[in-house]
């Protein structure tokens, strides 16, 4: 057997100085390694983090620490007008809606939840059922002052927020699912803007044009596989969904009071129920049968899942035709170079309606929460005109409030038919939330499976997804 | 090789060691061709990110993308609390991996190779296995959403006892029979003795937790939740952005900053970790 | 000293053996160790009890139980084991995940050691040096960057990996939108990171077998394939042993790539076994539900393991 060169026994019996060092060496490096324990303690034990043992109102956000001191300003308002409240904002990072909730559900689990959480439709129900504290007893009790902001916010964008016949949270900004277009790929096919009443055969239409006078680096439709903006805005389009929808019984105590006036005040409800799967509607096989047409075609891409990354970089390189998006979009196009005339926007196309599928986010009260009555002030605050104008100082997403949804707000960015956005609820006032029942995270992955399977394939295949879906949802359906 | 032989062995070797290195050649190419790719990118604005034909190298580097990484995430404190968190693992898996190691190899008492047993099978737990309850013990500790909720579990390591015992074993006998005949305790045979020897195999214990904790990315997601405890890899995931508004070179900027420090670890210890790894493997 | 010289196998220090030391000196140097041994042990015995033994036992007591942290467990029996039998997801994941582990191992391995064998042969110091860096240098990226931009390099439409094969003709392959294309894809991304890790332990396992077996059996009139076949491999096997059973074992933990990559789809074809842990736990909540999974993970990794040992009796050659 052969001796494998182990460098510390080169020389075993005149290595006396060598080691006299490499005691030196052990010694500086455990000495180094105590003293970054001491010196760092309070790193090591989050104690340096501002605010953390403090018993200020802990309001977590979905951002980056840059979306949180972007807050400041916010906070600084707040605190001029409740100085007996402190508020320190929490920015927890996630790639998605469903990130965010597992984390503040680690935070429960953990046992520091915050006590005041941005949260989006996608988690509306999950917090309902389980989190959050409702509203009620405090829009009956401020019914006054929070009347300014109802008479401003479309009521389907409320109605997301019902569950079971009470409110949880006031949402703050939102987005529809429309249809991005890029100028140049619309000019290059020979087309205008399509008609606001435009079916999805125009659509397809417009997309086989703009494929027939591009090269291969191009595609016409790009989307992206996940509850917003993906399969669902055509399910709602062709009038069907994945779950069954119903409306919840209830709820009438507040529409009366906020909404009495409305002309649609008749449909609104306790909230909506999303209960059992609905994946073998024959409207549901339709519509995926259409786009697994498209993306055979070569019209659309296959969806990935996830968020898309290079969506903003591709739409801005014009490499891409058409998307669907909300206001959200606007910001990000403008800051990747694409000026007010390189895009525009219109409604989602008709297919047996015209039902566009919206996101909306606002924050809802922890039942943990220490002090609910200061909870209350920052959420009614964050919900008053000067605090969304502090907060949406952009289009990196669209204000609830009507009256924000300005020529100023767009001055800047474009697109020349802003007006799209908030038209779209007035316009189709059926419009409705993305269908998140509680087990969202469930149901997201049940349909983001099933989906790329779906489009990817034959006729047949559509099928057999979508009795795999049904599948997947009964289970995702079952427990609470 | 002996000279008669030589002449007709090269000969035939030629063409076969012109393959070989053609071989090396494409797979080194393969292996470094993504990361040209993504260093060259990063220096690109966001719109020409997905330019094709791809470019390799960075002409015309723009340096946006990486004031923007700074812009958007902490970078500064991600780097810190990696490195706290890799430097002191690296530590804490370098001192008790010998203490082990040491035992398991040189002292003799009862129930060692029973207990030995037990160590190596732990190698053999998914993290994720444990994760919940770890996290409730850490919950317990008062440990929530602390760089030490992740320091402290992965201390104790069974790859790393494994590798120091083995190390120990290596090394000759002499000084313990000499050190013994001196009246010296074990504890000073080991410090004085056998500790300074076996600095070769704590630094590939180090170099390896180094390299394994700087990039793990499992437990760090789990225990972590506060921004300012997040580590590099968990920063870089999220710089993707909320519902694809990230920008692409922007991210790859981020992944290009996270290199350095591992890649200065790497030159440095690459020596190191190759002739341990080399000689542990083939025992 | 008893055990350490039996394996203390090194030709040129072969110990001397101890003359002049007395038998009560050994006696009372054998108490001290028995005495201190617990010392040295347990800083590394006392964590493990702590952060891997309690919490495996743990994971079994939780594996009992239905349980979503904010309510209050509920026993359910054994019910949380039928369910993931019944439940295809996680019987697919499964199945995923060890023929992930058959590709990925295998394609690690045979490239690693054709690398390694490669590199033996005759070239310049400063190439083969350069060699060695460039297959080493993924192992230092995380996983999770490297998969960030992977994902790029692989998009359908506009990553450099399809447009490449357009210029050889090949059209546009879907590859993270297709169930074979993202497999192929997670298996490339784990290959390509991890190849390096092997490649370092065969040139190691190559460096020490004696040069005068080459020369022997090139004399002999082996050459080649024949010579690898014959002389290489059979030296090499106790390295591929520890080479495959650490990839194994970290390739059945696989996580990192499918979740940056792919999130477990199309379908669920690249879910892995890791993926519907952290799914059922973090993300639905079932943390009784997880852990009975993640026990059937470790019951197979010992499993495939002990495995592994009892075939390397019969197949591994120890000089």
């Amino acid at each position: 057997m052969r001796s494998t060169h182990l460098p510390g026994q080169r020389n075993p019996l005149s290595a006396r100085t060598g080691d006299l060092s490499r005691r030196t060496l052990l010694g500086t490096l455990g000495i180094g390694a105590v003293g970054a324990t001491v010196g760092a303690w309070p790193r090591l034990t989050g104690a340096d983090i501002p605010g953390r043992s403090s018993t200020a109102l802990n309001v977590a956000i979905l951002g980056t620490s840059a979306d949180a001191a972007a807050r400041q300003a916010l906070v600084e308002e707040f605190t001029s007008l409740h100085p007996d409240i402190p508020v320190r904002i929490q920015a927890i990072q996630g790639a998605d809606w469903r990130d965010f909730f597992s984390k503040i559900l680690t935070m429960v689990a953990a046992g520091n939840p915050p006590d005041v959480v941005y949260v989006a439709t996608e988690g509306a129900q999950l917090f309902a059922e389980k989190l959050a504290e409702p509203l009620d007893p405090y829009l009956t009790r401020d019914a006054a002052d929070i009347q300014e902001y109802f008479q401003d916010v479309h009521p389907s964008l409320i109605e997301a927020f019902m569950y079971r016949g009470s409110l949880y949270q006031l949402p703050l900004d939102w987005n529809a699912a429309n249809m991005y277009l890029n100028t140049s790929a619309l000019e290059r096919a020979g087309l205008d803007r399509p008609a606001d009443d435009w079916n999805h055969d125009d659509f397809t239409a417009t997309m086989r044009a703009m494929k027939s006078t591009t090269d291969g680096s191009f595609t016409p439709y790009y989307w992206t596989n996940r509850l917003f903006g993906g399969v669902v805005p055509w399910l709602y389009a062709n009038d069907t969904s994945f779950l069954t929808e119903e409306k919840a019984a209830g709820g009438d105590w507040f529409w009366d009071r906020f909404y009495g006036q409305d002309p649609t005040r008749a449909q609104r409800s306790g909230g909506y129920l999303w209960e059992a799967p609905n994946a073998e509607d024959p409207r549901v096989i339709e519509t995926f049968d259409y786009l697994r047409e498209l993306v055979a075609e070569g019209l659309g891409v296959r969806p990935e899942g996830g968020g898309g990354n290079a969506l903003v970089g591709l739409f801005a390189s014009s490499r891409i035709g058409a998307t669907p998006a909300g206001g959200y979009w606007v910001q990000g196009l403008h800051e990747a170079g694409m000026g007010a005339d390189d895009f525009d926007v219109q409604f989602f196309p008709r297919w047996r309606t015209q039902r566009h599928q919206f996101g909306a986010a606002g924050y809802a009260i922890m039942r943990t929460a220490r002090d609910k009555d200061a909870a209350w002030e920052w959420v009614k605050f964050c919900a008053s005109k000067p605090a969304m104008e502090l907060a949406i100082p952009s289009p990196n997403t669209t204000p609830t409030r009507r009256s924000m949804v300005n020529q100023s707000l767009y001055a800047a960015t474009g697109p020349e038919h802003w007006k799209v956005f908030y038209d779209t609820l007035d316009r189709f006032p059926t419009s409705g939330p993305i269908p998140a029942p509680p087990q969202q995270a469930a149901v997201e992955t049940a349909l983001m499976k099933n989906v790329s399977v779906a489009v990817s394939g034959s006729s047949a295949q559509v099928r057999s997804a979508m009795g795999s879906l049904q599948r997947d949802l009964e289970l995702a359906l079952r427990s609470k | 090789m002996s000279t008669l032989t030589a002449p007709r062995t090269t000969r035939t070797l030629r063409p076969g060691m012109a393959a070989r290195i053609l071989v090396l050649l494409v797979a080194a190419a393969l292996t470094l061709g993504p990361v040209l790719w993504t260093l060259s990118t990063s220096l690109r604005t966001p719109s020409e990110s997905f330019n094709l034909p791809p470019q390799f190298l960075p002409l015309n580097p723009d340096f946006t993308s990486y004031v923007e990484v700074f812009q958007q995430v902490n970078m500064v404190l991600l780097v810190v609390n990696s490195a706290l968190v890799t430097l002191l693992i690296a530590v804490g898996q370098m001192a008790t991996a010998a203490l082990a190691g040491y035992a398991f190899a040189r002292l003799s008492f009862k129930g060692k190779n029973a207990l030995f047993s037990v160590v190596l099978a732990t190698m053999m737990v998914p993290v994720q296995v444990t994760i919940v309850p770890v996290f409730m013990l850490i919950r317990g500790m008062g440990l929530s959403d602390t760089l030490l909720a992740l320091i402290l579990p992965a201390i104790p390591t069974a790859f790393g006892t494994f590798l120091m015992r083995q190390y120990f074993l290596g090394l000759p006998n002499d000084f313990a029979e000499a050190a013994a005949l001196d009246g010296a305790s074990p504890w000073r045979t080991f410090r004085s003795v056998y500790a300074p020897l076996a600095v070769p195999g704590m630094a590939i214990v180090g170099i390896l937790a180094f390299n394994f904790h700087w990039n793990e990315f499992f437990r760090p997601l789990i225990l972590t939740i506060s921004q300012e405890n997040y580590t590099l890899p968990l920063g870089l995931v999220t710089l993707q952005g909320n519902l694809g508004t990230g920008s692409i070179s922007v991210v790859l900027a981020g992944v290009i900053l996270s290199m350095i420090p591992a890649l200065v670890v790497f030159i440095f210890g690459q020596r190191t970790l190759r002739e341990g790894l080399t000689a542990g493997a083939s025992k | 000293m008893s055990t350490p010289t039996l394996k203390n196998t090194t030709g040129t220090t072969t110990p001397a053996p101890p003359t002049r030391s007395s038998a009560a000196a050994r006696r009372q140097r054998s108490l001290a160790e028995r005495l201190i041994a617990p010392l040295f042990l347990a800083p590394t015995v006392v964590g493990m009890a702590i952060f891997t033994i309690v919490p495996i036992l743990g994971s079994i007591l939780l594996a009992f139980f239905r349980w979503d942290i904010i309510s209050a467990p509920e026993f359910v029996g054994f019910s949380n084991f039928a369910d993931i039998v019944n439940d295809p997801t996680v019987r697919v994941s499964f199945l995923n995940t060890i023929v992930f582990v058959v590709v990925a191992v295998t394609l690690q391995l045979g490239i690693a050691m054709a690398l390694a064998v490669a590199i033996q042969g005759r070239m310049p110091n400063w190439l083969r040096v350069f060699f060695r860096s460039a297959f080493f240098f993924p192992l230092i990226l995380s996983a999770a960057s490297v998969s960030i931009f992977m994902g790029y390099l692989f998009n359908e439409q506009f990553g450099v990996v399809n447009w490449m094969l357009s210029l050889i003709g090949i059209p546009a392959v879907p590859w993270l939108t297709t169930s074979g294309g993202a497999a192929a894809v997670v298996v490339l991304v784990y290959v390509w990171q991890n190849f390096g890790f092997s490649f370092l332990l065969f040139i190691g396992g190559l460096a020490s077998i004696p040069r005068e077996l080459h020369e022997a059996s090139a004399l002999d009139g082996a050459t080649g394939w024949r010579q690898f076949v014959n002389v290489t491999l059979p030296l090499l096997s106790p390295t591929v042993l520890v080479a495959s059973v650490m990839a194994i074992v970290s390739a059945l933990q696989i996580f990192d790539q499918p979740y940056v990559l792919t999130r477990g789809g199309p379908g669920d074809s690249t879910r892995t076994a890791v993926m519907v842990i952290f799914e059922s736990a973090f993300q639905q909540l079932e943390f009784g539900r997880a852990s009975a999974i993640g026990l059937v993970l470790m019951m197979l990794i010992m499993a495939i393991t002990a495995l592994q040992f009892r075939l390397s009796r019969r197949f591994v050659f120890y000089q």
